[in-house]
């Protein structure tokens, strides 16, 4: 019988003892025969089932949600909000208040969009919406500004005291602490305080202070004087004017005692020593500098 | 029909072929942890395809895949195999000697498996570790009995000349 022929049926598990002995008999099948023996005694790693396993079900259940739509509601989302981050950021810097501001002993001249001129006197602040402009004109205002308005529409300055509105004209306004004058150099100027209404003509002036009417006076001067680097009074308290001073020069005003006068007369803002004589001269007053200090004193008479 | 669908007759497959599945691919690479990782993909496909597959054809299915994808991934490696463990030799009063002789034939032995080609390892251990008929290697591999019986001829015979000596 062909000895490959019982290899094979060996091999299957079929061959017969007798068969198997026939094999022996020649060396090059009982070679065969030892290998496949000997082979049967090696044996697979172990398969570690349960922990495959466990793996295949967390792999199945995460690749039965893989599907995933061309446009998710996560990357509109996304791109959604990109713009809307865009949209409203460019509306918040474009609809940014234009604001202007000055420091002691600075003067801003500049238009507004109508071409109206705006002078900004020291330490104040003037503000408004460059969108809004067209349909109203209205700035809010905190210290003092000359304003020549362009003839148009109605134009507002807000203040925390009041407002004062015109039509075009030119005029300023004084809004520091309790104090709130108008000065109006053309046209017809209206002011509107507490529930109260002026209308201010040409060549008139207003001093409102806390909310009350104080004077209404008539004025000789085509423009504000502190456009000319000057800062005029007429009766006003020794308090007042000091206040200005330090709104023009850096420094720090002590009196020794309370000073109880008024003053009426101007100071320059382009020199503090004769600004302060200015002031202290007519009335009766010394002055030291020490640095930015400056002591006032009454004159020794008597 | 009754396709493998069903969560419990997949687990009941898993049970009956996941072993089988894996020294099928361990056979062919000789990699423990590369063999578990196809087993894995193995079943995965069958769970995508689970609809088509009735349960009785899981199996070949499974073998075609497991083929498939050894094919796919690792068929032009050098593969060098590592058997696990030896089997303790049944015979306990053999001389010192013996024993050593026998653990080199062992170890030739393992080699010269090493150094089969893959379609003659995987048939040869199919039919010597799992005790595989040459009818079911045939059905596993695609192939033809005469087929089978080739490279188990060639694989012995390579075998043979491996180690010398015998």
């Amino acid at each position: 019988m062909d000895k490959n022929y019982i290899l094979h049926k060996y091999l299957n598990g079929e061959a017969s003892p007798a068969e198997v002995e026939l094999l022996k008999t020649d060396p090059e099948f009982a070679a065969y025969l030892k290998v496949s023996e000997a082979a049967k005694g090696f044996e697979a790693p172990t398969f570690n089932s349960a922990e495959t396993f466990e793996s295949l079900q967390s792999k199945l259940s995460g690749k039965e949600v893989k599907v995933r739509p061309l446009f998710s509601v996560k990357q509109l989302m996304r791109v959604a909000a990109v713009i809307a981050i865009v949209v409203t950021g460019y509306w918040f810097f474009d609809n940014r208040d234009t604001t202007f501001t000055t420091e002691i002993a600075q003067k801003e001249n500049f238009l507004l969009p109508d071409a109206s001129e705006v002078s900004l006197n020291a330490m104040s602040n003037l503000s408004y919406n460059k969108n809004d402009w067209e349909k109203e004109r209205k700035l809010s205002l905190d210290g003092e500004a000359y304003f020549k308005v362009k003839k148009g529409s109605k134009f507002s300055v807000e203040t925390p005291q009041g407002i004062v509105s015109v039509l075009g004209t030119q005029f300023n306004v004084f809004s520091r602490g309790n104090a709130f004058i108008i000065a109006c150099y053309e046209g017809l100027v209206s002011v509107a305080f507490q529930d109260e209404l002026v209308k201010l003509p040409a060549g008139n002036l207003v001093t409102i202070e806390n909310g009350v009417l104080k004077t209404q006076e008539v004025m000789a001067d085509v423009n504000p004087s502190w456009i000319h680097n000057e800062s005029s009074f007429k009766n006003a308290p020794i308090g007042l004017v000091l206040e200005e001073l330090q709104r023009h020069y850096p420094i720090t005003i002590t009196t020794e005692n309370t000073l109880n006068k008024e003053f009426t007369g101007s100071f320059t803002h382009t020199d503090l020593n004769t600004a302060l004589r200015s002031i202290c001269d007519p009335l009766q007053l010394n002055f030291t500098i020490a640095n930015d200090q400056v002591t006032l004193y009454a004159k020794n008479s008597n | 029909m009754d396709n493998v669908c069903s969560e419990k007759i997949f687990n009941q497959v898993y049970q009956n072929w996941g072993k089988p599945i894996f020294n099928f691919l361990f056979f062919k690479c000789g990699d423990d942890a590369q063999a578990s990782d196809l087993v894995q993909e193995a079943f995965i496909k069958l769970w995508q395809n689970c609809k088509n597959v009735p349960e009785a054809k899981a199996k070949s299915f499974l073998y075609t895949v497991a083929n498939n994808m050894f094919l796919n991934e690792v068929a032009h490696q050098k593969v060098v195999l590592k058997y696990a463990q030896l089997q303790p030799n049944k015979i306990n009063e053999q001389s010192p000697e013996y024993l050593l002789q026998e653990k080199e034939f062992q170890e030739k032995l393992q080699n010269a498996i090493a150094n089969l080609t893959e379609a003659q390892r995987t048939a040869f251990l199919l039919n010597r570790i799992e005790g595989k008929k040459y009818s079911e290697i045939a059905e596993i591999l695609g192939i033809s009995v005469k087929a089978v019986e080739k490279r188990m001829s060639q694989a012995l015979a390579s075998l043979r000349e491996e180690i010398e000596g015998i």
